[in-house]
């Protein structure tokens, strides 16, 4: 058993033994070591001598480049030690071990306990989650509007208009539609897979992933509107996001992103040689991509697809990233810091990060979707 | 094997002390059998990646708490299958893209020792970490106890199940 254990090729050995060697290093590069006490007087000295290093440093312009590099190499040096508020309006819905958090615009949080995953109804009024058998609809305050058993759904995405919605899903039995008041549960595609992305509009139209690429599909009159072959790899987190306007659909699969346009051509593709891509994200009201990635060296961006230009960098890894409702702000879910960043899009750059992440929010926390300025 | 273990706390000491190159060392001695173990546990190449590189970074948050008299291998062993074993059900829970075992198996060119890891991965989380720690990592079932906190007999029990049912998958 032993010997066929070890003869089991690990996909991607290399360049993941490669990837995670930068990352350790890096993050140990910038470590804090916790003083022996014993050795107190030596390690007092140090700690004057290398303050007087860095004062020495900031003197002059360019060590001051060097203190603001050092600063932000892990984690924003003034973080927040806990999410007091929100810079912009709307309220989060995040994931974590312990289940999904709704967090208000002051702070404030509540634990809905027991699921795994969820997303908001087009106007945030409601919460679509799922637990093992089981989908519900129901109110951020927690007060549940209906469930639907069915075996081991996920990927549910909600879309309409104020009188007239539609909650897709994914179970065992393949792509799902069901209206928002929990009636008319049908299939539409069996060969249908997670994730999924409802196109803006009063139109019910919905991206899903096939096994070889993409389906634009109207789920009320089943008509199949665009395929996209695309040599997606269907066993890797994959992330499908439309723009507000409903002409691009982009894709992140197997470290790169993809932008579609609505009849399935294939309008743009990242390289691979400014690192892998982790998440990407269309500018509110524009077809403008941002793209996290991370790249040789250790090093993770934040920056614009097209004209490359860098709105966020730091040391180790970063999970995803959301737009604030109003475009205004950019959220940065650093994982090697344990901080959210939140960067302003508009005007003069400012950030904003807390601290503390996996601990306020009870183990290691996913950002589902930042809804709804009201 | 003397020498293995010497080496290795020299590494740590000097890890602790704040050498690059040590914990580089430390690195390359470990990673491989973490991401291994991680990886058929997990059963997902990028997950597994994330845990062992996470347990790393939960290492060197920790180094300085570390007792170097200790072997470093335990230690690190048990964050990366507690994390697998977490992830696992996690995973389990909210299975991001479906994919069936019998499309992977189409999309992939057929490994070597297939049969095995998917054998493997019929099994839950918990009897896959304690078969990785036994017959990869090469744990006794009373260390495996003591690394994961649970009773010896349990361990025993999830060994015995976990093989009975991959004997008859293969």
């Amino acid at each position: 058993m032993t010997t066929r254990l070890e003869r089991i090729e690990v996909p991607d050995a290399v360049a993941a033994e490669e990837r995670a060697r930068r990352v350790v290093l890096a993050a140990f590069a910038v470590r804090e070591p916790v003083p022996r006490p014993r050795r107190r007087r030596r390690v007092a000295i140090g700690v004057v001598l290398a303050a007087c290093a860095v004062a020495l440093a900031a003197a002059s312009p360019p060590g001051m480049a060097v203190v603001d590099r050092v600063r932000e190499v892990v984690g924003v040096e003034r973080s927040a030690p806990a999410l007091f508020s929100l810079p912009a309006p709307g309220r989060l819905l995040v994931a974590s071990d312990s289940g999904v958090w709704v967090v208000g615009t002051g702070g404030e949080k509540r634990l809905l306990a027991g699921y795994s995953e969820a997303s908001w109804s087009p106007f945030g009024r409601f919460v679509v989650a799922t637990r093992e058998h089981e989908l519900v609809a129901l109110e951020p305050e927690g007060d549940i509007r209906w469930t639907l058993a069915r075996p081991a759904p996920h990927g549910a995405r909600w879309t309409g208009t104020r009188t007239d919605t539609r909650v897709a899903y994914v179970d065992r039995s393949g792509l799902r539609v069901v209206a928002g008041d929990g009636t008319g549960d049908h299939l539409v595609a069996s060969a249908g897979r997670a994730p999924v992305a409802w196109r803006p509009g009063s139109a019910h139209v919905l991206a899903y992933v096939v096994a070889d690429g993409l389906h634009v599909r109207d789920v009320d009159t089943g008509r199949v509107l665009a395929r996209a072959r695309s040599p997606l790899r269907t066993g890797l987190h994959t992330e499908l996001e439309w723009s507000a306007d409903g002409r691009r659909l982009l894709v992140v699969n197997d470290g790169v992103v993809l932008v579609f346009a609505s009849d399935g051509t294939l309008l743009t593709r990242s390289t691979r040689e400014y690192g892998r891509v982790i998440d990407a994200a269309f500018r509110p009201r524009s077809h403008q991509v941002l793209v996290a990635r991370f790249r040789g060296g250790g090093q993770s961006t934040v920056s614009e697809l097209e004209s490359g230009r860098t709105v966020f960098s730091g040391t180790g890894v970063f999970d995803e990233i959301t737009p604030s409702p109003d475009g205004r702000w950019l959220l940065v879910e650093w994982r090697t810091a344990d901080q959210w960043v939140f960067v302003r899009l508009q005007g003069h750059r400012v950030i904003r990060a807390v601290s503390g992440i996996a601990k306020q929010f009870r183990g290691k926390a996913v950002v589902e979707g930042w809804c709804c300025a009201r | 094997m003397a020498g293995a273990g010497r080496d290795e706390r020299a590494w740590v000491r000097g890890a602790q002390r704040g050498s690059a190159s040590d914990l580089e060392a430390l690195f390359h001695a470990h990673w491989p059998a973490a991401y291994r173990a991680a990886y058929l546990v997990i059963h997902d190449a990028a997950l597994a990646e994330d845990v062992a590189q996470e347990a790393f970074l939960a290492a060197i948050r920790n180094l300085d708490r570390f007792d170097r008299r200790r072997p470093f291998g335990p230690w690190l062993h048990r964050i990366v299958v507690n994390r697998a074993i977490d992830t696992g059900k996690a995973r389990a829970l909210r299975r991001e893209s479906e994919l069936t075992e019998g499309d992977a198996i189409r999309e992939d060119a057929e490994p070597p020792d297939s049969s095995v890891l998917r054998a493997l991965g019929g099994l839950p989380p918990e009897q896959r970490a304690v078969v990785v720690l036994r017959h990869l990592l090469g744990y006794t079932p009373g260390e495996i106890a003591r690394l994961l906190e649970l009773p010896r007999g349990t361990v025993n029990s999830r060994l015995r199940r976990g093989l009975d049912a991959m004997r008859e998958s293969l």
